[in-house]
């Protein structure tokens, strides 16, 4: 089942079009990849995805445009996880977790709920935080503080998950960690996954579409191996990337 | 963990008590301590006479309480809970420890507008003092907007930095068309200028009823806000996506904390740094969930500004000090401390 | 906070040019002009101003720019109004004064506006002026003249030095005359002997202010035998709303000034909550001097004094028989 249509989506700061009629799909089972270099406007669809900045053209959320969505509706069908977090106040980690509950809860003096606590518990448990339950994110590492916010989206039960390079700044034990989560997290029925990826490697080894962007268009989209052969790469990167990538694994053969 | 539906993150009945204990004891404290000493007893009967409904006796303690203490000690405790309150919501909105009415500017906004009312005559007919409040209120929530919207401009993530500069150059904005009014309207100079000096002096029973019906109505929605203001307070981007509506929040807050900064200009003058201090002070006891941090800084914004207030009254008896001074004087080096820890942090 | 300083400022301001007084008591002993003129130039005038500095004339100043309102006070008193060409901006006193160029005084005192003026001579008070400001006026040939009444006796000097600036020396003696006898007339009434008296500078709006020891007002509640019940307060001052309860006046005097809409200052006194009990609102005994009669350093003193002592005669009559 078709569970995101992005059509002709477009995003332009001033007179400068950063986004161009951009359109994709993304079906139920899917982790779709947003490759492509520096300022191919990767991000920043993402961004209007998720309602953070102003566009125009159209995203659908299970044939509904996401703009007729309730906050809290939208919430409860799409999680995000931004690339970085500076928390300045000195919440726990169960407390910035129990946030992810926010798109559940309802009327004014609410309180939490059973089922509330529980999906904290459990988002706690698969990240592994549950020691760190009480700790400030303060005091946490980068990575930590990472993982906080994956429980947090596991908590919100959305049924699309949108990354935003979510490995960004992190080490290759908490790479390879987020992205296995993150691939378990997916094999659940009626679920989908679109990450933004630097990494080609990553897109190739976890995704099962994806779309190329150059220069704010969407120069290729569909299954990942179509879309990351070696033409369209070498036409977006301007260098042979496959070539390069293969010479940097070779170095692996004598170690 | 109880297994009893829906719980509350919010303190226990016991913690609620506990604070109104402390609370009761400072007001206590500040009701039977003043310029001119009346016996414990004699204060304990009198507003125990009260507030059965007796006829006040004509002593002058009679009057010096009921009439002159009592009525002001309420007012600022009121005060100083809704300015802890506003200021606790604009940190939690702007993500930043050193938001607040009087760092924003939105203060001298609010008292730019009282002085306009003041200097040009506005006012409406049913409440002889509702043209300075209103004005000041509509000052206010003018100001927040401006200086939100510059500081956005300036600097999306509104880093304390661009806050505090923004702050700066607004408050001597305002100050600079303060004088330009005063120049145009000396005739009411002498008005405005004692205005401007803010005394919580001569306050009544029905500044304190304006007070409270302020604080139910606008502290009762900043209140009921706690989990979006968690969310803010860990960042705007991140409460948008787990749902939570930030434009219409925002707006609401904006003016909850420009109509009860309003409110509070306009009788009490610019009060500085309560809004900053009591927040920050009670982060530390409750941690920074709004659940729990929001209803303490009521309780401790009363008891901070009444101790501020009885300090004013008695430092310098029979001279009283504006309680600005007071608490500008703690606020300042506290401010510094915050600035300086979280500049040091980051 | 800038706005609180500026406004603290601008009170200080409001305070120095409309009371006129200051609160740290008498810095410089007033001194009496050197009566002789130079034995050279037989219309030559010497006087010594109010901070010790001389200063020399030709002839009687006929262009006079004076910047507190007590200086225009002063000229008028001694005949000499039509010698002004220019006025502080507060300067308010006689009407006629309003016709006057105005020029900016205290803080912002504008030094282009006063040369362009022309004026022979400046007459200000001590407190609002830098070493610089004066130096530029004397080197554009202005001579600037300190005058600094800190009490009456100070009020006598600056009129004698003014009248002998202006070549009035006769007007000045009448005014001294004429102020010396009627304290003299009031020192001897007996009505106000051992009441207490409250002086109110601001209303309980504002927060309290009165005048305490080293002001005119308590200078006059004395010499009417009358007690200032804050006179252990220095100068200017605000206090707290319980002491003056406790301290239970038999007059009151509000200097607060009534723009014609709401509660007059007396009316709005009287409606105080917890003052139905102060022995001066429940007798109505309460004085409104609208024109700073008892605030400024003029020979309108006087006029004050006796304004006063004739509300308290009145007041005293009044009540007698139900004593």
């Amino acid at each position: 089942m078709r569970m995101l249509e992005v059509k002709d989506l477009s995003v332009r700061y001033g007179t400068l079009d950063i986004v161009k009629n951009v359109s994709f799909s993304v079906e139920e089972g899917e982790w779709l990849m947003i490759a492509g270099p520096n300022g191919a406007g990767k991000s920043t669809v993402v961004s209007a995805i998720a309602q953070s900045v102003a566009s125009t053209g159209d995203v659908f959320f299970c044939g509904k445009n996401v703009r007729q969505y309730r906050s809290q509706e939208l919430a409860r069908h799409i999680g995000v996880l931004e690339q970085n977090h500076a928390v300045n106040y000195a919440f726990s980690v169960r407390e910035v977790v129990g946030l992810g509950r926010y798109a559940y809860s309802s009327g004014i003096f609410a309180g939490k709920s059973d089922a509330d606590d529980d999906a904290v518990e459990q988002a706690l448990a698969l990240t592994g935080l549950e020691a760190l339950a009480d700790k400030s994110v303060l005091k946490l590492s980068g990575g930590e503080l990472q993982r906080v916010f994956l429980a947090q989206i596991f908590a919100q039960d959305p049924d699309l998950l949108i990354l935003d390079e979510p490995t960004n700044h992190l080490d290759l034990v908490y790479q390879k960690q987020v992205f296995s989560l993150i691939e378990e997290w997916r094999k659940e029925p009626s679920r989908a996954v679109i990450s933004v990826v630097h990494d080609l490697s990553l897109a190739l080894a976890y995704g099962s579409t994806a779309v190329l962007m150059d220069r704010g268009e969407a120069v290729a989209f569909g299954p990942v191996q179509e879309v990351l052969n070696a033409d369209h790469l070498d036409a977006a990167y301007g260098m042979d990337v496959k070539a390069w990538m293969q010479s940097l694994l070779k170095q692996w053969e004598n170690i | 963990m109880g297994r009893s539906g829906r719980k509350t993150e919010s303190f226990s009945l016991l913690a609620y008590l506990a604070f109104a204990c402390v609370m009761l004891a400072v007001f206590v404290l500040c009701v039977s301590v003043g310029s001119v000493s009346v016996p414990f007893s004699e204060t304990v009967s009198l507003v125990a006479g009260a507030l059965k409904g007796n006829a006040a006796p004509s002593t002058s303690s009679a009057s010096i309480i009921l009439a002159s203490r009592l009525p002001r000690v309420i007012c600022v405790a009121l005060t100083g809970a809704a300015l802890s309150v506003c200021g606790a919501a604009m940190q939690g909105l702007l993500k930043n420890p050193l938001a607040d009415g009087s760092t924003l500017g939105v203060s001298s906004g609010a008292s730019l507008g009282a002085v306009i009312a003041i200097a040009f005559g506005i006012t409406f007919p049913a409440l002889p003092f509702a043209g300075t409040m209103v004005m000041a209120m509509i000052f206010a929530f003018a100001s927040i907007v401006i200086i939100l919207s510059l500081a956005y401009k300036l600097d999306y993530s509104l880093s304390t930095n661009s806050i505090i500069l923004i702050g700066v150059i607004y408050s001597m904005f305002v100050s600079s068309l303060l004088s330009l009014i005063l120049t145009f309207a000396s005739d009411k100079l002498h008005n405005i200028t004692f205005w401007t000096m803010g005394s919580l002096a001569g306050s009544s029973y029905k500044n304190a009823l304006v007070l409270l019906a302020a604080l139910i109505l606008c502290g009762g929605v900043l209140l009921r806000l706690h989990r979006e203001l968690n969310a803010f307070a860990v960042g705007e981007e991140n409460a948008r996506h787990i749902g939570v509506n930030v434009r219409r929040v925002r707006l609401t807050v904006l003016i909850a904390v420009s109509a009860l900064i309003g409110v509070c200009v306009s009788i009490g003058g610019t009060i500085g740094f309560v809004g900053l201090v009591t927040p920050h002070i009670v982060r530390m006891i409750t941690g920074p969930n709004h659940a729990k941090l929001m209803p303490a800084c009521l309780f401790g914004g009363a008891s901070f500004l009444m101790l501020c207030d009885l300090a004013a009254r008695m430092i310098a008896n029979p001279l009283q000090l504006p309680i600005g001074v007071v608490t500008s004087l703690i606020g300042a080096v506290l401010f510094i401390v915050i600035f300086y820890r979280s500049r040091r942090v980051s | 906070m800038n706005t609180k300083k500026l406004l603290a400022l601008l009170l200080a301001l409001v305070m120095t040019l409309s009371l006129a007084a200051c609160t740290s008591g008498s810095t410089e002993p007033a001194e009496e002009p050197a009566g002789e003129a130079e034995g050279s130039g037989e219309a030559a005038i010497t006087v010594t101003d109010m901070t010790g500095r001389e200063i020399t004339l030709d002839e009687p100043a006929t262009r006079v720019v004076a910047l507190s309102a007590a200086d225009c006070e002063f000229l008028y008193a001694v005949g000499a109004g039509d010698t002004l060409v220019g006025r502080g901006e507060y300067c308010d006193y006689p009407a006629e004064v309003l016709e006057v160029p105005s020029v900016q005084s205290g803080y912002d005192t504008n030094i282009e506006q006063i040369i362009a003026l022309e004026p022979q001579v400046l007459l200000m008070s001590t407190m609002a002026q830098t070493e610089e400001q004066i130096a530029q006026l004397e080197e554009a040939g202005i001579k600037v003249v300190v005058s600094d009444a800190q009490d009456i006796e100070g009020v006598y000097t600056a009129v004698e030095m003014i009248g002998k600036l202006m070549g009035k020396e006769k007007e000045a003696e009448q005014v001294i005359v004429s102020m010396q006898a009627a304290f003299a007339d009031l020192s001897n009434s007996t009505a106000g002997r051992g009441k207490t008296v409250y002086f109110e500078v601001s209303p309980l709006e504002y927060g309290l202010w009165t005048a305490g020891k080293g002001t005119f007002m308590n200078e006059i509640a004395e010499m009417l035998g009358m007690k200032n019940i804050f006179d252990d307060v220095e100068g200017w001052a605000e206090i707290s709303e319980e002491q003056v309860i406790e301290r239970n006046p038999d007059y009151i005097v509000t200097i607060t000034m009534y723009f014609g809409e709401g509660p007059t200052p007396v009316e709005e006194i009287m409606s105080r909550t917890g003052w139905e009990n102060v022995t001066a609102v429940k007798n109505g005994a309460i004085l409104n001097l609208v024109d700073n009669e008892l605030s400024r350093p003029t020979p309108r003193l006087k006029d004050g004094a006796i304004l006063l002592n004739n509300f308290v005669v009145e007041h005293e009559r009044e009540l007698a028989p139900a004593a």
